[in-house]
């Protein structure tokens, strides 16, 4: 009789399904990796790259803590932001690099997930060059954001602050995750080989640093092409 | 937090040039604190004749005979004892350091950190870079013998300007310069754009973007009037770049619409006795950077290198019908007041620029393939507004015009032959496409620099730990 | 050009590729498949970038190979396998094109000398499970343990190439995709990659790396095992047979992706970054499927060579491409195929 047709085997299999051993899993056996094995948070947002289509359509997902993430609170942020609509064009009119932006509150976070071109502090440098004010008004909803403002006067400070609030974007090719991990630490690409095996558990474990990720970069239906190449060839002026 | 500016208060060589022929940058190390500390000391007060005397933010009559100044690393900070606390508050760009920025600036392939020339293949150890401006190598000499008194000399690099003021691919440079706001530049006289604010070179002063400040890093002391400095050592290959002028001329000479460019008999207009291939050669060149080998600005005279009457040097713009390409790389460094996708961003990315060559005269009658180039010093208040948003989403990528989006500057752009491009403007209105464009110019080392002013040397030539 | 040990090398894969449970008058891999006809049209935006004949325009007949890529003789449709879409453009110039092409989007391997050593690691070992007390180690470990076996498999296809993959960076995604990629519900279901960079040549002269995908316009399906681990062993046939009955049809997208500048146009163990540039080159219609004879005598007899490039369709300096050539060649000859477009005449 093979391992798998024995009762002890059947048994084994439907393990991961039993709630002592999730238990286990949850409260000792992941614990005790992250103790073995730390992995140092991911930065955020997209990967720097030399080749262009890596650099337009880049996605943004920022996510702010809200100050006070009651109610009324979330109703304070949306105000915010609908107080905000012409600045918000503004600055989408000007800066000329964003294809889609948008605002979601999901839990006590507030989120702002877009779509630029090019390089992030000099996207997030342009808006505040337009809309300060608005990032201004936003950060008073957020955990940590009044040492920030005005935004003006703190850029550099502003930027590194959305890029730490900026969704890590877990690689496309799932192995990459070893290379990043890496790379966190110090170790280079000829850093020694992975057991294979152990991707999954690196990826738990990373959740410990990164609770929230980005499921890859993203997909697009016209990669490679800027907001202002777009406009430009369907005539609408850039 | 703005001031009344004091030029006494910063190093020469920042606002203005110095005007002096030849440099000798030095690599140093701190391997002894006190020394350095006591030296910077005597470099302020000039009570030691065996230390060189800090030169500062003057007018003078004559040119001094040598002028010393320096600039810090990160790692220098750290290594002069600045504390953590303070440390942080320096921006990221310089934080991270130029090696670490490589891919954001265009430095992989062969300009790739790890393939850089020593001691630059060494970023940590590079704590401070001194320059020394002087026309005598004498002084040179003297002034690198009192400096290694005091810091671990890891290596050095001799500059010069070239005969009439050109850079090694042939071209004069330095004519455009950000011109700034209260300074009196004489070398700027005719120039006539619009000024500068101070912020866009010094820590403390408002600056092009309504509102912004850029970060002084702590404690004032130490930030107020800084600048930020990234030393490039650039080789050029100058014998590819005339390669590539002589096969885009044969290129175009073949092209159906070679009439748009050169119309039949217009070759000695565009210079004097020049052949329809010599012509052709000069176009090119003058397309990818924006001026004619001599100087004179391609948005002013599209067909000749000469006019007459002459044009101005520095008084231009560029607009929808430019007959300077968008692509050119001084319009690609510096669009203007021309049509650009990120509209908040005119004016605002300025770069001051203090460079000069290095290695031996090229003669393009007998190509050789020694090593020479550009050490180039692209100064600002802050890197990653000014130099990196520059490489990264200007010079290299082109995000700032739809019709060169997706290319990389034709002169010095990470190009490879396979994939590049370049759009050259035609009389009537239309554009050639060449392909083809090598990388020209290939980054053998650099670091970003802290420019400190004289209250900052102080306030380091004191630190106690 | 094809030398001496190019030779020597080619042979050797083919005779590591051969496996007990094979056939030598079969293929040694992809040894079960399908032929199915059809034609295919360019798009119209094909044409600006590549001014080869496939890219016209024009309506050109088909001719294409489905299979399981496992070299087992015996059908097991159900199990985890890559699949293989082998297409013949049937041409009115000199030469066929022949798109040869995988549902794993990368190879093994980037080098000639590293793909024999794959192979030689990677050979069918017979199949050991994992005793339930490795499978408690590896939950414990946050380890996914081994699949269990499927009925009558005797072999296991992937034990070595998983330690080769533990040794050699470059194996780990082709590896680990490998592994979890499962069976489709039809052929006509699967997303099928050419892997390798060929080099178009557009009417104005510009050449440009690019990399083919064929999309199924139906969708990507994969197939649920079910509870009893017991995966249907031949459906795949029958489900094709079915689907273009009627004159009913299956439609497949050509995208292409556009290289750029330091992509990796000479190493097919990395896949392009999934925002490069697509470009809908064309569609393929698929309406009929080779009767059991002419599946004998034509399918089954047919020498397909991913270094068949009409003009305007040059292959890359990719040194696993170039190997390929000679691969299939040996291979066709052994099998005593119809004769390789290549056999002989160099
Ligand atoms: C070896 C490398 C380089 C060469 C040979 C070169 C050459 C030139 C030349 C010939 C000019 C026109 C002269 C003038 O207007 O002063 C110019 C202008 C300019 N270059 Fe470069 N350059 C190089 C590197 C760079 C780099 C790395 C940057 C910036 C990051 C840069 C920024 C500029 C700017 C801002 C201008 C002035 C544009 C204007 O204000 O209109 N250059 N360069
Ligand atoms: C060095 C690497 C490879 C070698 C040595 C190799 C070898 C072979 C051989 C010998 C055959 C049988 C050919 C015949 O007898 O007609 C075959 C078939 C096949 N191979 Fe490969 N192969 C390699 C890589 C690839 C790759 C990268 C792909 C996917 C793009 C691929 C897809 C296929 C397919 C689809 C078939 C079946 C063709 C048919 O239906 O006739 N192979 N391979």
């Amino acid at each position: 009789m093979s391992n798998e047709e024995s009762w002890f085997g059947r048994f084994v299999d439907t393990l991961p399904t039993k709630g002592w051993f999730k238990f286990l899993s949850k409260y000792v056996v992941t614990p005790y990796w992250l103790w073995k094995d730390p992995k140092p948070k991911l930065p955020g947002g997209p990967r720097v790259s030399s080749q262009p289509s890596d650099n337009v359509q880049r996605m943004m997902n920022l996510i702010m803590p809200l100050k006070d993430p009651s109610e009324i609170g979330k109703a304070r942020a949306v105000m915010a932001i609908a107080q905000n609509v012409d600045e918000i064009f503004g600055g989408l009119d000007n800066v000329g690099t964003v294809h889609f932006a948008r605002f979601v509150i999901l839990g006590d976070k507030l989120c702002m997930i877009s779509v630029y071109d090019g390089d992030f502090s000099n996207y997030i440098r342009d808006f505040i060059v337009t809309v300060g004010s608005v990032f201004d008004a936003i950060m008073a909803e957020i955990e940590g954001g009044s040492a920030l403002i005005p935004t003006e006067q703190n850029v550099e400070a502003f930027i590194e602050w959305v890029h730490e609030h900026d969704l890590f974007q877990a690689p496309d090719f799932p192995t990459e995750l070893f290379t990043l991990q890496d790379q966190a630490k110090g170790i280079g690409p000829d850093g020694p080989v992975h057991d294979l095996s152990t991707l999954p558990r690196n990826l738990v474990l990373q959740f410990h640093s990164n609770p929230d990720i980005s499921l890859g970069g993203g997909y697009r239906a016209y990669p490679g092409f800027s907001a202002a190449q777009i406009r430009e060839k369907l005539g609408v002026g850039w | 937090m703005s001031a009344e500016f004091d030029p006494n208060a910063i190093q020469g060589n920042i606002v203005r040039g110095y005007g002096i022929h030849h440099v000798r940058y030095l690599m140093l190390e701190v391997t002894d604190r006190k020394a350095a500390r006591e030296f910077l000391v005597a470099s302020l007060n000039g009570e030691n004749p065996n230390v060189p005397i800090i030169q500062r933010e003057t007018e003078w009559e004559e040119n001094p005979e040598v002028c010393f100044n320096i600039s810090l690393t990160f790692p220098g900070l750290q290594a002069l004892g600045v504390s953590k606390k303070n440390l942080a508050t320096f921006p990221i760009e310089f934080r991270d350091g130029m090696a670490s920025r490589a891919l954001k600036i265009g430095d992989f392939g062969d300009s790739a950190p790890t393939k850089w020339a020593p001691p630059f293949d060494e970023p940590d150890r590079i704590h401070l870079i001194a320059s020394i401006y002087s026309d005598s190598e004498e002084h040179l000499d003297k002034v690198q013998t009192q400096v290694a008194e005091a810091f671990n000399i890891l290596g050095t690099r001799d500059g010069r300007d070239l005969a009439k003021s050109k850079v090694v691919f042939g071209y004069v440079d330095s004519i455009s310069q950000p011109k700034f706001k209260g300074i009196h530049d004489k070398s700027q006289n005719k120039n006539d754009e619009l000024l500068d604010p101070l912020g866009t070179i010094l820590l403390g002063y408002p600056t092009r973007m309504e509102g912004v400040y850029f970060g002084i890093p702590s404690p004032s002391e130490l930030g107020f009037n800084g600048s930020f400095n990234a030393f490039r050592v650039l080789s050029q290959d100058a014998s590819g770049f005339e390669n590539f002028l002589t096969e885009a001329a044969e290129f175009l000479l073949k092209h159906p619409n070679l009439k748009d460019v050169l119309p039949p008999g217009g070759a000695r207009q565009v210079g004097k006795g020049f052949s329809r291939k010599t012509a052709l050669r000069e176009i090119v060149a003058a397309q990818i950077v924006g001026r004619w080998r001599n100087g004179v600005p391609y948005e002013l005279s599209p067909d000749t290198m000469e006019p007459d009457p002459k044009v101005s040097l520095t008084n231009f713009d560029y607009n929808r019908n430019s007959r300077c390409p968008v692509g050119a790389h001084m319009r690609r460094c510096n669009p203007r007041g021309g049509p650009i996708v990120q509209r908040v961003a005119n004016l605002t990315r300025r770069i001051v620029r203090r460079g000069m060559s290095y290695g031996p005269d090229f003669d393009p009658k007998n190509p050789d393939d020694r090593e020479r180039g550009l050490l180039g010093n692209f100064l600002g208040a802050n890197l990653g507004a000014q130099f990196e948003a520059v490489m990264y989403d200007w010079l290299n990528l082109g995000l700032q015009h739809p019709d060169i989006t997706g290319s990389n500057d034709p002169l010095l752009g990470a190009n490879s032959v396979d994939t590049s491009w370049f759009d050259m403007t035609t009389r009537t209105g239309g554009k050639i496409r060449l392909h083809g464009l090598p990388r020209f110019v290939v980054c053998r080392g650099g670091a970003y620099t802290f420019l400190p002013s004289i209250a900052a040397i102080n306030y380091l030539s004191q630190l106690k730990n | 050009m094809t030398t001496n040990s190019d030779k020597a090398v080619a042979k050797e894969m083919v005779d590591i590729m051969h496996r007990p449970d094979g056939d030598p008058k079969l293929r040694p891999i992809h040894t079960n498949g399908i032929g199915v006809t059809g034609f295919f049209k360019a798009s119209e935006t094909a044409a600006e970038y590549s001014n080869s004949e496939p890219f016209q325009g024009n309506k050109i007949p088909v001719t294409i190979r489905f299979s399981n890529a496992s070299g087992n003789k015996t059908r097991h449709d159900g199990w985890s396998d890559i699949r293989g879409m082998a297409t013949r453009f049937h041409l009115n110039g000199p030469q066929d094109f022949d798109l040869i092409a995988m549902t794993l989007q990368e190879f093994f391997t980037p080098d000639v000398p590293s793909t024999l050593e794959f192979l030689k690691a990677a050979r069918p070992t017979p199949y050991h499970s994992a005793t339930p007390l490795q499978k408690i180690r590896d939950y414990l470990s946050l380890k996914v343990p081994k699949r269990n076996r499927y009925p009558h498999e005797d072999l296991s296809p992937d034990d070595g190439g998983k330690k080769y993959a533990n040794k050699h960076k470059f194996a780990q995604l082709p590896i680990f995709q490998t592994a979890s990629i499962g069976a489709p519900v039809s052929y006509a279901r699967a997303a099928y990659h050419a892997v390798h960079t060929f080099i178009i040549t557009a009417p104005n002269g510009k050449r440009n790396w690019v990399r083919f995908t064929w999309q199924p316009v139906a969708g990507v399906r994969p197939r649920p095992i079910g509870p009893d681990n017991k995966p249907d062993d031949d459906y795949l046939n029958q489900e094709i047979r079915d689907r273009l009955s009627d004159r009913e049809t299956a439609r497949f997208t050509l995208m292409m992706s556009l290289g750029e500048q330091e992509d990796e146009v000479n190493n097919c163990t990395k896949p392009w970054p999934l925002h490069r540039t697509r470009i809908v080159m064309g569609m393929l219609t698929l309406n009929h499927v080779l009767d059991a004879k002419a599946q004998e005598s034509k399918i089954e007899k047919m020498s397909y060579n991913p270094c068949l490039l009409p003009e305007g369709i040059e292959p890359s300096d990719d040194p696993i491409l170039h190997i390929r050539r000679t691969a299939y060649e040996i291979s066709s000859k052994e099998r005593h195929a119809n004769r390789c477009p290549f056999a002989g005449g160099q």
